[in-house]
Parts: structure tokens; C-alpha cells; sequence
């Protein structure tokens, strides 16, 4: 085990000075370029910081805190978006503290670096603590601070809980997960809850991400399996089913759901709420893409991985699972990350069908007696703006941690 | 080669019939009165009618604008306020004895009447235009008016613009994709006059273009421009900067529809706009209502005896409960606390009754007789 290691370069280390010289000043025209660029930044840097600090008039984000997160859904109902919340800590909690867990034993076991130094660890949890500080500085009660500590708590727990699973739990993790993700959907639909066609805000664009995610995914690489399969008809048809939702772009697919599908069903069969629907459209198309990105992972896998698995004697599905699938999906986490983000911000699309999401909330807002004709879109939009980009940047950075780990790109 | 061939010609074929399949359905769908016995996927076309749907489904789905100062607003606690939400709320009262049993789905201008004839809404009150080619064409029935406005032209007050003849090589800002453009269009080209338009997908943005000084004239309903000169920001000016033109170049009917073929759940829209006129002809509110209708001899006097459904065997076929009417006024209010509520003097549009006054006060409003 250490002999691999010490194989590994050590991490190189430079003085700022030196880096500076380095890669801002290393030749005339570099130094010109950061003489001429550095301003400019610190500028936009500076008036968008007085901006947020400053001259945002914050007042409609304070006002309406709680219309952006789960619009019109019924204020005595909150405390079941609260146990929701504290059953997906949970969930969420066991998931990122197992997959932390496993991706470190794999690290250390391959002599990898763990790239858990401060700096990193602020870069990636910075900006949402953040967010969620300023969040709870809008709130005008004491309980959401209570109720919101009492939530990140039970996921920490449950994250440093999960570390520990004997193994046998662990392989149980994703069927825990899937039913904790049920469940936390019934506490607030179920047993005499509200209807997700009351749902709006942040809650129902975290909704359509959320549950796209869980079955598109899964959906995906069936296809991208079923495009490589030796039967003409199961190629044939996951080919077409990619080719057809990549082809259509999601605004159209969002419409035909909205106000054509209705006339093609069957008349005895009654059709879904708009919320299916949308997020129907919303698992078929992410799935296409998925397919295609996981294909490509299975491209990656040479010839004489699956001709070892053979020699060991493992049946089709395992051959599949155990030896090619880990090592097509983790060639393709970047692109598997970046159809979420792009997932989670393409959601902002239901707003053109008449659905009260994020963004049509931040634009409806304006038109409040209070806040009429004042220009406060700008605020507005810029909240919601920060909420996106919060969101995808953690993503993307919990992603970089995973392919650190992992080590996608080195061999 | 061959086989592949051989399955792609299956393919074709099953293709086709699906096609036909398709079409068929469609056909059986357009001629409801066709030889099979295929009930029809609109609901609003089905013998049963809208009513008994809405009735049975306990709520009304009632389509809204995405955000229109004074018509229709989501507040800070998730409802929803302004004046064609008020008649949403109406029909509820009317239909379901429930003022909040409405679903409010908001809608561009450009889905509207699609979401309409898709069945996915009950009805539309979204300050929508009663024009020719809407009631024909597009295949909505509008219900009795609720709001006639106006398209106007607000300037700034120093620009020294008084009329809309004064506009000769100007910039005018106007909204995106709405007869307010066409409406332009068609006025500078009848006077001759060139002009530059920008077009801007909100009123929020054109706001901002018009702070920034890009437009000379901002087009807009009479109401909008209304609503956005009575709160114009302090730092710009305040109202006093600027000014709405005298002229009005359209005429703009605004009221609730449905869609065409379901004649009873038109006769109940159409019927509950009626009846809040009809309260504010008796002088009746949502503050008086239930005294007066303690104090209401059916005998003597029979029409608000009618109107709050007191008078045995008198029922209008409308299909709705006898206390219809009296759960409008006492739940939503008459229509001049509609008005007055949501546009009028005392709020940021900061409107005067004008023509949207009873009869009896020189305006249009006139409700048909209850008996």
C-alpha cells in the first residue's frame, strides 16, 4: 500500500508571490493583460458586492420568503414540508455519507489524495451555507432557525451514522433511499395533505429535479444498455426512443404534454394531473440524454474487460453490473452532473405552462401593490439567479470531490 | 439486408394503421355526433357538461394572467387578489357555495386559448379582448363584460407631446405578442405617422427602457398604464413625470370565457357577472347582504327575493343551488366592491368608475332582469 503511494508526485506548493509571477506576469504581454483585466473585475467584483449588500432593496424577498420557496401551498400545512425535509436529511445524509465513506476507502486503497484541506471544504460548502444563512436572516420568526438547525443536524448525524453501516446495511442503502424518498413525498401529499397541483416555488422545481433524477437516471442506462444490445428490435427501439426525445426540443415536448397529449388518450382514461405530466416529460427527456452520456461510458470500456469477465465465469448481468457498469459510469460523471444542472435549471421551463415555479414567482412578485412599477425585477430575478447558481455550483462541486476520489482521469 | 428490409416495411405498415387509428380519433372527436359510441376526451364537449364536472371535481380551474397589477395577483401569503381573480372567485361561490375552491392557473397570452380548448381550464379571465375573431374563430364564448378599458398613451409631461398626432418620429415602447402592438401599428399608420416600436416581453422591462430613457411613448390597456403612472418611482419624478395621453385608440371589452358547444356553463359564467351588477343595482354588499336578506319579504319585494333565491318555486334553470347568487355578494362582494377593491381610486391603478358605472350612473353596466 505505501509503495503505491510514495509512486504518486508530491503536491507541489508555491509561494503566492511566486504564482503570481508565474501565471499573471510570467511575460510582457501577460503582465499588460492582468494590468488591463484585474480592474475590470474588481470592478464588476465591487459594484455587484455594494449591490447585494447596499443598494438591494431586499424588502420583496423578505416579504415573500415563504410565496418563492413553496408558493401557494397552504401555510397551516407547512409542518409537513418540515417532516419532508427532515425525512430527505435523512435520506440524503445516509447517501452522502455512504458514498463519502466508500469513495474514501477506494482513495486510500489506490494511494489517491483525499483533498478534504480547508480551503476546499469552504470552497464547497461556502456559497450554501451562505445562501442558507441569508435565507434565515429574511425569516421574521424564531422557529424556521429551530426547525432548519434541527434538520442539518439530523442529516450530519445521519451522514457520520452511515459511515459506520456493517455491510450488509450498506447494500440495502439505495432501496432505503428510494422508499425515504416516497415517503417524504406522502408526508406531504398523503393522508389528506395537498395536491402537488398546489405545489409552487422552489418546492415544486426541486420536485421535478428531484424525481426526474431518481427515474431518469436508472431509465437511462437501460437505454444506453439497450442500444448496445445483440437483438435488432431492443436496439432499434432504445435507438428511436433516443433519437426522438434528443431531436425534440423540451419546450415543444412540454407543450404536446400540456395541451395535446389530453386528446390522444383513451376516453375512458383520465388524464394525469399537469404535474405528471410535465414530470413525465421532464424523466423521458432527461433519459435520452442520459442513455447517450452513459453510452459513451460503455464505449470507454475496453473490448477485454468484458472478455475477462467472461473468462471468470460471470453470467450477462453481472458481467454488466459488477465489472463494466462501475467503470462506464464513473468515465462519465461529468457529463452525468452536468444533465442535472442542466435538468434543474431546464425545470424553469413550466413556468410557460401556466406552473408557479421559482421563476414565476420572482416575476409575479413585482406586480404586488407594494412593490409595483419600483424596479424591483432586478432584485427579484438576482435572488432567484443566486439560488440557481448555489445550487449548481455545490453540485458540480461535490462532483469534483467524488471524480478527485475516484480518480476519473488518471490511470 | 434482406431481413432488415423486410422488418422495416413492418414497421412502415404499423406505422400507417397507428396513423389512421389516430386519425379516426380525431375525426370521432370533431363530429361528436358520429356512428360510434366514443365518448369524447373534452369534457366541456361531453353531455354531462362543465358544470357537473366542476361540481363534482369540488374546485374550479380558472386560468389567470402571469401577474397583471390590479387583475389578478398572488399575494405575499400564497393567495390570490385583483379583479379577474375576484370573478374566479365568484364563480366558485356560485357554483361550489365556496369562494376559495379555486385552482388559479396562470397563463401567457400566447397559451391561452389553447389551454382553454385543451379542457385545461373551466374558464378564462384573463383580461382578455372580446373581439370577432376570438367568439368565431378561436372558438371562445365571452361572457357579459367586466371591465371596459382602453388603450392609451402615457408620455413624459415635459416632452411636450399632448396628443398622439404630436408622435411623428418618435420611439414607442409597447409589450410583446398583444393586440396592443397591432392596435399601434394600425393607429400611426391611419394618421401617417412614422414611428420607431420596441417591443419588450414584460412590463417590468419596458419599465426599466423607459427610465433609461428609450421610449418617448409607452402603449399599454388604459388600466396598466394607470397602475404603473400611480406608483413611478419617486427617484424618477413621481406620477407627475408623467402623463396620460387624452386620446384612446381601441376599444378593449374585457371579461371571462369558456369554450363554445357548452351553452349551460357559458348561461353560469355569463350569470355571475350579471349578478354582482345586479347587487350593486339593489345596493347590496357583502356587508349588508345577509340583514337584507333577514329583513326580505318575498312578497313585497319579489326581485331581491328572486335575486337571493327566498321566493318558493321560482328557480332559473341555471342549474345551481337557490342561494347562489346570495353566496357571490356575501362571500366575493357586488361589483362595485370588486371594482373599488382592486382598481379603483384607492389603489396603486388609482381608477375612476367612467363607463365601468351602472347604467343608471351613465356607464355600461346593465344586468338583465331576475325573474
Amino acid at each position: 500500500m505505501s509503495a503505491t503511494t510514495s509512486t504518486r508526485p508530491p503536491v507541489r506548493r508555491v509561494a503566492p508571490a511566486r504564482w503570481a509571477k508565474d501565471n499573471l506576469f510570467a511575460t510582457p504581454f501577460n503582465a499588460l493583460l492582468t494590468l488591463i483585466f484585474a480592474p475590470l473585475v474588481a470592478v464588476v467584483a465591487w459594484w455587484f458586492l455594494r449591490f447585494l449588500a447596499v443598494r438591494a432593496r431586499w424588502e420583496i424577498v423578505e416579504t415573500n420568503l415563504t410565496l418563492y420557496i413553496v408558493g401557494a401551498f397552504p401555510r397551516d400545512q407547512l409542518w409537513r414540508l418540515w417532516l419532508s425535509l427532515a425525512i430527505l436529511a435523512v435520506v440524503f445524509g445516509l447517501i452522502g455519507g455512504l458514498v463519502g465513506a466508500t469513495t474514501r476507502e477506494a482513495a486510500i486503497a489506490a494511494g489517491r489524495p483525499l483533498t478534504t484541506t480547508r480551503w476546499d471544504r469552504v470552497a464547497r460548502l461556502g456559497p450554501p451555507a451562505l445562501l442558507l444563512v441569508s435565507l434565515l436572516g429574511f425569516a421574521r420568526t424564531f422557529t424556521p432557525f429551530v426547525l432548519t438547525a434541527g434538520v442539518v443536524a439530523l442529516g450530519v448525524a445521519t451522514s457520520l451514522l452511515a459511515r459506520r453501516l456493517p455491510g450488509a446495511v450498506r447494500r440495502s442503502v439505495p432501496l432505503i433511499a428510494v422508499l425515504g424518498i416516497v415517503v417524504a413525498l406522502f408526508a406531504i401529499s398523503g393522508f389528506g395533505g395537498v395536491p402537488r397541483s398546489a405545489w409552487g416555488g422552489l418546492l415544486i422545481t426541486m420536485y421535478y429535479t428531484i424525481g426526474a433524477l431518481v427515474i431518469s437516471y436508472p431509465l437511462g442506462i437501460l437505454f444506453a444498455l439497450g442500444r448496445r444490445s445483440s437483438l435488432p428490435m431492443v436496439r432499434w427501439v432504445c435507438g428511436a426512443y433516443v433519437e426522438f426525445f434528443r431531436g425534440s426540443p423540451l419546450i415543444t415536448l412540454l407543450f404536446t404534454g400540456w395541451l395535446v397529449l389530453p386528446f390522444f388518450l383513451p376516453a375512458d382514461f383520465s388524464t394525469p394531473t399537469l404535474v405528471t405530466r410535465a414530470l413525465t416529460i421532464f424523466i423521458l427527456f432527461t433519459s435520452a440524454y442520459v442513455a447517450e452520456i452513459v453510452r459513451g461510458g460503455l464505449q470507454a470500456v475496453g473490448r477485454g474487460q468484458w472478455e475477462a469477465a467472461q473468462a471468470l465465469g460471470l453470467s450477462p448481468w453481472k458481467q454488466t453490473r459488477l465489472i463494466v457498469l462501475p467503470q462506464a459510469l464513473r468515465a462519465v460523471i461529468p457529463g452525468l452532473v452536468g444533465q442535472a444542472i442542466s435538468l434543474f435549471k431546464d425545470t424553469t421551463l413550466v413556468l410557460i405552462i401556466g406552473q408557479q415555479d421559482l421563476l414565476a414567482i420572482a416575476q409575479n412578485v413585482t406586480k404586488q401593490d407594494e412593490f409595483l412599477g419600483k424596479g424591483y425585477i432586478i432584485e427579484s430575478l438576482v435572488f432567484v439567479g443566486i439560488v440557481y447558481w448555489v445550487a449548481s455550483y455545490w453540485l458540480s462541486k461535490e462532483s469534483q470531490r467524488l471524480e478527485v476520489r475516484l480518480g476519473v482521469g488518471q490511470r | 439486408m434482406k431481413r432488415s428490409i423486410r422488418i422495416a416495411s413492418v414497421a412502415i405498415a404499423a406505422s400507417l394503421v397507428l396513423a389512421a387509428c389516430g386519425s379516426d380519433d380525431a375525426a370521432d372527436t370533431a363530429a361528436p355526433a358520429g356512428p360510434t359510441d366514443t365518448v369524447t376526451v373534452d369534457p366541456a364537449q361531453t353531455e354531462g357538461g362543465l358544470l357537473a364536472a366542476v361540481q363534482a371535481r369540488g374546485t374550479l380551474i380558472c386560468g389567470v394572467s402571469q401577474g397583471l397589477p390590479g387583475f389578478s395577483i398572488v399575494e405575499a401569503d400564497g393567495s390570490y387578489s385583483g379583479f379577474d381573480a375576484d370573478y374566479c372567485k365568484a364563480i366558485a361561490a356560485a357554483v361550489l357555495g365556496d369562494a376559495d375552491a379555486v385552482d388559479f392557473v396562470e397563463l401567457s397570452a400566447a397559451a391561452r386559448f389553447t389551454a382553454l380548448q385543451a379542457g385545461e381550464i373551466d374558464v378564462l379571465v384573463r383580461n382578455t379582448t372580446w373581439t370577432a375573431t376570438r367568439d368565431g374563430a378561436e372558438g371562445a364564448a365571452f361572457a357579459m363584460t367586466t371591465f371596459y378599458d382602453g388603450q392609451g398613451m402615457m408620455v413624459n409631461t415635459d416632452s411636450g407631446i399632448d396628443a398622439i398626432d404630436d408622435m411623428a418620429n418618435t420611439t414607442i415602447c409597447v409589450q410583446a405578442g398583444t393586440t396592443t402592438q397591432l392596435n399601434l401599428e394600425s393607429t400611426f399608420a391611419a394618421r401617417g405617422l412614422a414611428y420607431t416600436a420596441l417591443t419588450f416581453e414584460g412590463n417590468d422591462q419596458l419599465q426599466e427602457a423607459y427610465f433609461e430613457g428609450r421610449c418617448d411613448g409607452w402603449t399599454s390597456d388604459l388600466s396598466q398604464l394607470a397602475a404603473f403612472r400611480g406608483t413611478w418611482p419617486a427617484e424618477q419624478g413621481g406620477s407627475d413625470s408623467v402623463k396620460i395621453l387624452a386620446d384612446v385608440i381601441s376599444k378593449e371589452p374585457l371579461g371571462p370565457l369558456v369554450n363554445d358547444g357548452d351553452t349551460e356553463w357559458f348561461d353560469v359564467v355569463n350569470w355571475v357577472v350579471i349578478a354582482t351588477i345586479q347587487a350593486e343595482e339593489f345596493g347590496m354588499t357583502s356587508a349588508n347582504v345577509d340583514s337584507i336578506r333577514a329583513a326580505t319579504n318575498a312578497d313585497e319585494s319579489p326581485e331581491v327575493g328572486r335575486f337571493l333565491g327566498l321566493v318558493d318555486g321560482f328557480d332559473p334553470g341555471l342549474g345551481l343551488d337557490a342561494d347562489w347568487a346570495y353566496n357571490i355578494v356575501s362571500q366575493v362582494g357586488n361589483y362595485e366592491e370588486i371594482y373599488l377593491r382592486n382598481v379603483g381610486p384607492a389603489t396603486p391603478l388609482g381608477l375612476p368608475r367612467g363607463v365601468n358605472s351602472l347604467w343608471t350612473d351613465g356607464g355600461l353596466l346593465y344586468a338583465p332582469p331576475f325573474r
